[in-house]
């Protein structure tokens, strides 16, 4: 099923092929009936290498066959002198090389030849290594044989940087080769390594795990390695800025830094009795493992998701018993102890206080900055500059595009909004197949840029209105937000993350497309709800709002559902507290 | 959606030809032409896209459902009386190792005979299509056939006696698991770190550790996670969205497997699917992607193949088939994304294991 092409022929080159087929069938049955009977007897000599042999060539898939042979091979080790059980396996070899020219592609072939190269008594590396670059001639995307050529060089002991200069001389010689650039990525951690010496900031020993990528996020390549390799990279995108395989490899060389992991927020309500905690990273409420401490004493309490259908998530909440810090004379001191990461937040509830929190803003923690951040600033200025120079030859590239808004947005998110939207209008004419893709990319880069600058004027206000929003994220960061306006824009639903929004009082959502509602959820201070004109059509889409206690004015004009029958009296049987209802 | 009317008004010019595609099915499970020789070890996987394509093209009814299960379960490598091959059972790829006809255990011992991880995989799922109820498969026979197959490293075998190992085969195993509602079978923590360590310095997956990124591979390992109900647990919210951009660059006019590589109407299902998987398929071009599937099409005797110009195989005719179904096309079944068989299989499997649950009350049910 490897792409056959389709060639017409005559009708006595047909009547050829089908007494060829005949002759072959005929061989094909009465070697592999041989096979099986010599099998039976538990024979394992030569006479079955041959007859395996026959059958193989024509169908190197049988796995059975491959399975045999090497009982064969392994029973003649023990029963023949070294030197000829070198020949055996060099013949072996041979017949593999066959294999190989008339199906370069098969699983069977390659994994037997990994096999026979493991037992040769005195292997000969360097052939392997000639075969594979002859194969890889043939087909430089062939990954059987990158993957043996791998096996190879780690047997064998290859030094890295001959197989760094290898690939020099393959990307030199062809920058488009993807699976080159691939191979370079595995090297060059391997040679030029970061220093091993930075601490691990939640405490653990650095868990050595054999089947982890070379390439992942810990190990990273010495800077100097990594200016040349800038400027490697920089060679290929400029020769060819329409081939992918420069920019993915350059944003990789970028760099990406894990954010180590902590308790981002701890936010505690008198009110409600509440404390809500937020995660870097999403964490499962039921199986996370944290500690509350009020004033010095374990507290225990059931920690829960904001929302039942979104389990994994970044904020938990947990109720404490009442009367606990309801009084207001009171002054508490609360710990969230995050045990399995060895990090706890404090947060002083001060007295006259009915609310409190303490938290790293996104600003501190370059919590959108930081997919680069690892990188000097001097650095990325200057492969921005680099960029923008293609950009004037290349103006259409959406990869040159691509890339600068990556490093503007490491660089200056705020700074370089208006270049980043006008970036990302021209992405959207030149590669019009991803545009609703680039639209969902620019959404999360407005929200990006709202939460900055909200942190920035020190508001718990959130608006982002008439910017075609098509999609919401990051609501982790509004656990704060007392109100939020996302009026006139896409949005079809407020999904269960909504639901995180735990301070919400006031939502103002007109002027989108909201047909569910899911996510406002419980939200405990929840008063005011403009839902006008939108997608609203059943009563059953209002179910959620009967979950907020303190809803009092709702507005749905403009909504299909204020046209059903007997609307009014059904949302005050749903939502008695609501008393300003605007159909 | 609005849109897609829209695109298929304009496009419905390059035909569908369903009746084609029907009979050429049909003849997959009649007679293989000889080039598919080589895959005589696998039969079963092809009686799988046969099956599976006419599921999806909603043409079941032109064969013979019993005769189909009966071979089906012929295929099963049963426990012998000692219950010492316990380690190799699960079902084969066909009868090529020549162990007598036979539906019924106990088993037969002989030195070649096991399961394969794929065959079990795709012979559950044929079952699970012809609506067979599953109650001749001895699951506890099948899963520590599945077992035995898993390494240190968290990757699978296909079989006991060795073979290659990688990501592929994880796939099959928590397809198993997930259709037989039984995840003792699978080590799950280990096999989601070889997952995460196949994630590649440019966010596709790779067949394993340092491998290059391909977009079967990556559909292997989003599926398995998604079966697993580990996605979002195994992967941070911002690596998903690295995998969706590596994912989402695939499209060229259909879709290809790597970078620089040709489009391939097989890819319109991987990638499709795993950007379905991962909530960003809506953000494809449809229409250029059923362009260059419909340009596959072999007009003369239906199904689909790799590329334009080239001959139809029941592989690229039934995920052909699947990537149609993906953008919503009219005549076409809804497939599951995670476990690539029709919705209305996968609803069938939910009856029967609800039926399994009632019965036996307790559940090791993964979610």
């Amino acid at each position: 099923m490897h792409g056959r092409i389709k060639i017409k022929s005559t009708a006595q080159q047909e009547e050829e092929k089908r007494k060829e087929r005949e002759k072959k069938l005929k061989i094909y049955v009465s070697a592999r009936d041989t096979c099986f009977s010599k099998r039976k007897e538990g024979i394992l000599d030569e006479e079955a290498l041959q007859v395996t042999q026959q059958l193989l060539s024509s169908n190197p898939d049988f796995a059975t066959l491959w399975n045999y042979r090497r009982e064969i091979l392994m029973h003649l080790e023990t029963v023949k002198e070294k030197d000829e059980v070198q020949k055996i396996y060099e013949a072996e070899l041979a017949f593999l090389e066959s294999c190989l020219k008339l199906n370069p592609k098969s699983y069977g072939s390659w994994h037997h030849r990994c096999w026979v190269s493991a037992r040769l008594p005195r292997p000969d590396w360097s052939r392997e290594l000639s075969l594979c670059d002859r194969c890889l001639s043939l087909d430089d995307r062939n990954f059987h044989c990158w993957d043996y050529r791998r096996m190879v060089v780690k047997v064998s002991g290859v030094p890295v940087a001959q197989e760094l200069g290898f690939t020099d001389r393959l990307i030199g010689s062809n920058f488009s080769n993807y699976s080159s650039w691939h191979y370079r990525s595995t090297l060059l951690p391997l040679l030029h390594p970061e220093s091993p010496e930075s601490p691990s900031p939640s405490h653990e020993p650095p868990q050595p795990s054999p089947s982890h990528s070379p390439q992942t996020q810990s190990h990273r390549v010495c800077e100097e390695q990594l200016l040349k390799e800038y400027e490697l990279v920089q060679n290929a995108f400029f020769t060819d800025p329409n081939d992918q395989s420069a920019w993915f490899y350059y944003r990789w060389l970028l760099g990406r830094a894990e954010r180590e992991e902590m308790i981002s927020c701890v936010y505690v309500s008198r009110d409600e009795e509440r404390v809500a905690v937020a995660f870097s990273r999403p964490v499962n409420a039921q199986s996370v493992s944290l500690l509350l401490v009020l004033d010095g004493q374990p507290q225990k309490v059931e920690w829960k998701s904001v929302h039942p259908r979104f389990k994994h998530s970044p904020v938990c909440i947990c109720d404490l018993p009442p009367g606990t810090i309801s009084d207001i004379t009171n002054e508490h001191n609360l710990t969230v102890h995050w045990t399995e990461k060895y990090t706890h937040r404090d947060c002083a509830l001060y007295t006259g206080r009915t609310e409190s929190w303490c938290r790293d803003s996104a600003t501190d923690q370059e919590l959108f900055r930081s997919e680069l951040s690892v990188e000097k600033t001097s650095v990325l200025q200057s492969e921005l500059q680099s960029c923008n120079q293609l950009l004037e030859l290349e103006p259409l590239n959406k990869w040159c595009l691509l890339t600068i808004v990556l490093l503007m947005r490491a660089l200056d998110p705020l700074g370089y909004e208006k270049e980043t939207l006008a970036h990302f209008q021209t992405l959207k004419e030149v590669d019009p197949m991803r545009s609703a893709y680039y639209s969902d990319l620019c959404s999360k880069f407005i929200i990006e840029n709202t939460v900055l600058k909200m942190e920035y004027a020190e508001v718990r206000v959130f608006s982002i209105t008439d910017k075609n929003l098509t999609t919401l994220c990051h609501l982790d960061q509004l656990l704060l937000v007392t109100h939020i306006n996302l009026s006139s824009n896409q949005l079809q639903q407020l999904p269960p993350q909504f639901a995180m929004l735990q301070c919400l009082e006031v939502l103002e959502v007109d002027n989108n497309r909201i047909e569910n509602l899911e996510g406002v959820y419980h939200l405990p201070k929840l008063e005011e709800v403009l839902l006008k004109n939108n997608k609203i059509s059943a009563l059953a889409d209002l179910q959620p709002l009967a979950s907020c206690p303190k809803l009092r004015r709702l507005d749905l004009r403009g909504n299909p559902v204020t046209q059903a029958a007997n609307i009014e009296s059904e949302l005050t049987a749903l939502l008695p507290s609501v008393t300003d209802l605007l159909l | 959606m609005a849109e897609e009317e829209n695109q298929f008004e304009e496009f419905d010019q390059i035909d569908f030809l369903r009746d084609r595609h029907v009979r050429f099915f049909q003849r997959t499970l009649q007679v293989l032409p000889e080039r598919y020789a080589s895959l005589e070890t696998t039969r079963l996987t092809i009686i799988f896209f046969a099956l599976s394509g006419l599921d999806v093209l909603d043409a079941l009814d032109v064969i013979e459902k019993n005769i189909m299960i009966e071979w089906i379960y012929s295929l099963q490598v049963l426990p012998t009386e000692d219950q010492s091959n316990l380690s190799r059972c699960g079902f084969r790829g066909s009868s090529h190792i020549g162990i007598p006809y036979s539906t019924k255990g106990p088993g037969v011992l002989h030195p070649y005979d096991s399961g394969h991880v794929a065959m079990t995989y795709t012979g559950l799922c044929s079952l699970l299509i012809l609506g067979d109820d599953l109650s001749r498969v001895n699951k506890q026979a099948c899963l520590a056939g599945l077992k035995a197959l898993q390494l240190e490293d968290g990757s699978f075998y296909a079989v006991p006696e060795g073979s290659e190992n990688d990501i592929r085969f994880i796939y099959c195993a928590a397809s198993i698991c997930y259709m037989l509602d039984d995840w003792s079978g699978i080590d799950i923590q280990k096999a989601i770190e070889y997952i995460r360590g196949s994630l590649s310095y440019d966010n596709g997956f790779g067949q394993g550790a340092g491998r290059e990124s391909h977009g079967g591979w990556t559909y292997c390992a989003i599926a398995s996670l998604c079966l697993m109900g580990r996605l979002e647990e195994a992967l941070s919210q911002r690596e998903l969205d690295r995998i969706r951009r590596w994912c989402i660059m695939r499209q060229q006019t259909g879709f290809h497997g790597r970078p620089n590589k040709p489009v391939d109407t097989c890819y319109s299902f991987w990638v499709g699917a795993t950007l379905e998987l991962l909530d960003v398929f809506q953000y494809t071009n449809f229409e250029k992607n059923r362009s260059f599937i419909l340009s596959t099409q072999d007009r003369l005797v239906g199904g689909f193949a790799k590329w334009p110009d080239s001959h139809p195989d029941a592989l690229h005719a039934y995920l052909g088939l699947c990537g149609l179904s993906l953008i919503g096309e009219p005549s076409l079944r809804k497939v599951h994304p995670a476990l690539n068989i029709t919705q209305r299989a996968f609803q069938h499997l939910q009856h029967l294991q609800q039926t399994w649950r009632g019965s036996a009350g307790s559940c090791s049910r993964q979610h």
